[in-house]
């Protein structure tokens, strides 16, 4: 464990001197944040409630689900084609470690910069500066816990479209294609609420929800009870065994095709 | 005129080059093609599912919304098609591979675009004259020759806009060396320009309007063809906007390019 979280430690050193990259980000998010505010103003425009949620819900809702994003933004898939394709792979292989353990914690340790420096600074920003008010429940309570889930399924499917490098060397498209079919289907973009009855229904049987749209609604639904809360926790637990199970199995088949010659 | 003509034959070669280069990567194409039409179709989607709750937004309807968003894929295709370089400029530029684009007698601008074109720009202009023709027959809008004059008018000087607001954002390698993080700020900004500008209000619609005109990539050129009569006698100044944008740019890619100094190996 103690090698582990070394991994961690270091992934968290060599990033956090990346200020300048860190400042803008965080400007961006900001900006979308002023976008979603003046967008969704108008959409509630003349409606106090819309699918029974109120405005500061809604922004609450996109406001952090784009911060949840920027958390979950660690490049992984990017950096594991990398080194499929051009060879490095191998030395971390003979490493006496996990090599999925291994990417993870490193991961997380990106993770912890984001929320040091991105995700927490923006919330701050959309409570006191914005001054959205909402009210909240006993859901709040599992937030840490089920962003620590959705982390994990994060993780599962950056890993898994990593992998596809074995196959390909367009990870840009394929990276692309998951992020807009994750955002769109996740609730990122507009809460699940919004969507027809019968498309959500659908998309709650999807792993995508699981990363923004059961946090989100931890934080932004007051009234829920207690079952409804492990419920949703239960919901993270089983796609992150699953897409574990998947990737671990994707990465290990597609070590089979891999050849690095001299190095 | 000679020296027109002379660029354009470089321009053939140099490109000829690249795409023969390319050729090698198909499966590359097709994925990052794949990946552009589920981008459009999600943006479209998303507004599909907002108007189910909204009658229209801030007065604006669905089929208009989908006529500004193909308008705003095509004004962001020849920064794609022909601007694309401008995202490995930091690259270069730490790296110190920049340095060979000074040693050739022609434009360095020139010469460094050139260098690649993005053929899934290509998917994007179908895809925005799919939406635009879908909007204009959901509309029933009427094209004579004149307003597609104007369109392809309106086009050049939205498309210079996004050009110069995107090359601006890369050139801040110059002096900060990584100009990636300017450039995705840049590009969330541009990302605006696909909702109608009234959205906004006070400060903010001036600063889209006058100081960041991304108010002029989609929006207000659009308006021309949805609604011209109550059009602001603003919109004909985009094309002033777009060649004094473009203007702009130029110069501070020529203070960049005569403050580096290189990396010294």
């Amino acid at each position: 464990m103690k090698r582990y979280l070394a991994l961690t430690k270091s992934a968290f050193l060599s990033v956090i001197t990346y200020r300048f990259g860190f400042l803008f980000t965080f400007i961006g998010n900001l900006v979308y944040m002023i976008l979603v505010y003046f967008l969704w103003r108008s959409i509630f425009r003349g409606s106090t409630t819309i699918h029974g949620m109120t405005f500061d819900q809604t922004l609450v809702y996109l406001a952090l689900a784009s911060s949840i994003f920027i958390l979950f933004k660690t490049w992984t898939e990017w950096f594991l084609a990398r080194m499929i394709n051009d060879g490095s792979i191998a030395v971390e292989l003979i490493k006496p470690v996990d090599f999925q353990v291994y990417m993870l914690f490193r991961t997380f340790g990106f993770v912890l910069v984001n929320l040091v420096v991105i995700t927490l600074p923006s919330v701050l920003v959309l409570f006191f500066v914005f001054g959205v008010r909402i009210e909240t429940g006993i859901g709040l309570a599992f937030v840490p816990l089920a962003l620590l889930l959705a982390f994990l399924i994060s993780f599962a499917l950056d890993y898994i479209v990593g992998t596809s490098g074995f196959y390909t060397e367009s990870t840009w498209g394929i990276s692309m294609t998951k992020e807009i079919i994750t955002t769109l289907l996740s609730g990122a973009l507009i809460p699940l609420q919004f969507f027809p009855e019968g498309v959500r229904r659908v998309l709650e049987l999807l792993p995508f929800q699981a990363i923004y749209h059961v946090p989100l609604t931890l934080i932004t639904s007051p009234d829920l009870a207690l079952t409804d809360c492990w419920w949703l926790l239960a919901t993270q637990v089983f796609w992150v065994l699953a897409l574990l199970v998947v990737s671990r199995v994707f990465f290990s088949r597609a070590l089979r095709v891999l050849t690095v010659s001299g190095g | 005129m000679k020296t027109l003509r002379y660029y354009a034959r470089l321009y053939v070669l140099i490109v000829s080059q690249y795409i023969k280069a390319r050729m090698q990567y198909r499966a590359d194409f097709i994925i990052s093609s794949i990946g552009m039409v589920f981008t459009s179709l999600a943006t479209i989607l998303t507004f599909r599912v907002l108007f189910n709750s909204i009658p229209t937004l801030v007065g604006w309807s669905f089929n208009e919304i989908v006529f500004i968003y193909g308008f705003f894929m095509l004004a962001v295709t020849p920064l794609q098609l022909f601007f694309d370089h401008i995202w490995q400029l930091r690259y270069h530029v730490q790296e110190g591979t920049f340095i060979k684009y000074y040693f050739r007698p022609i434009n360095m601008m020139f010469y460094y675009m050139s260098e690649m074109v993005d053929l899934k720009g290509i998917i994007q202009v179908f895809l925005g004259f799919g939406a635009l023709i879908y909007a204009s027959a959901q509309l029933e809008l009427v094209w004579t020759p004149l307003r597609v004059l104007l369109l392809f008018i309106m086009l050049f000087s939205s498309s210079m806009v996004t050009i110069s607001i995107l090359t601006i954002a890369a050139c801040t390698c110059f002096w900060t060396t990584d100009s990636f993080p300017v450039m995705a700020l840049a590009l969330k900004i541009r990302d605006f320009a696909q909702y109608p500008m009234t959205v906004f209000e006070g400060f903010f619609r001036f600063i889209f309007t006058y100081v960041i005109p991304i108010g002029f990539v989609a929006f207000y050129p659009a308006q021309l063809f949805l609604r011209p009569e109550d059009v602001s006698p603003l919109v004909y100044t985009s094309p002033l906007v777009g060649i004094g944008f473009f203007a702009l740019a130029y110069v501070v890619w020529t203070k960049g390019v005569n403050s580096y100094t290189g990396t010294g190996s």
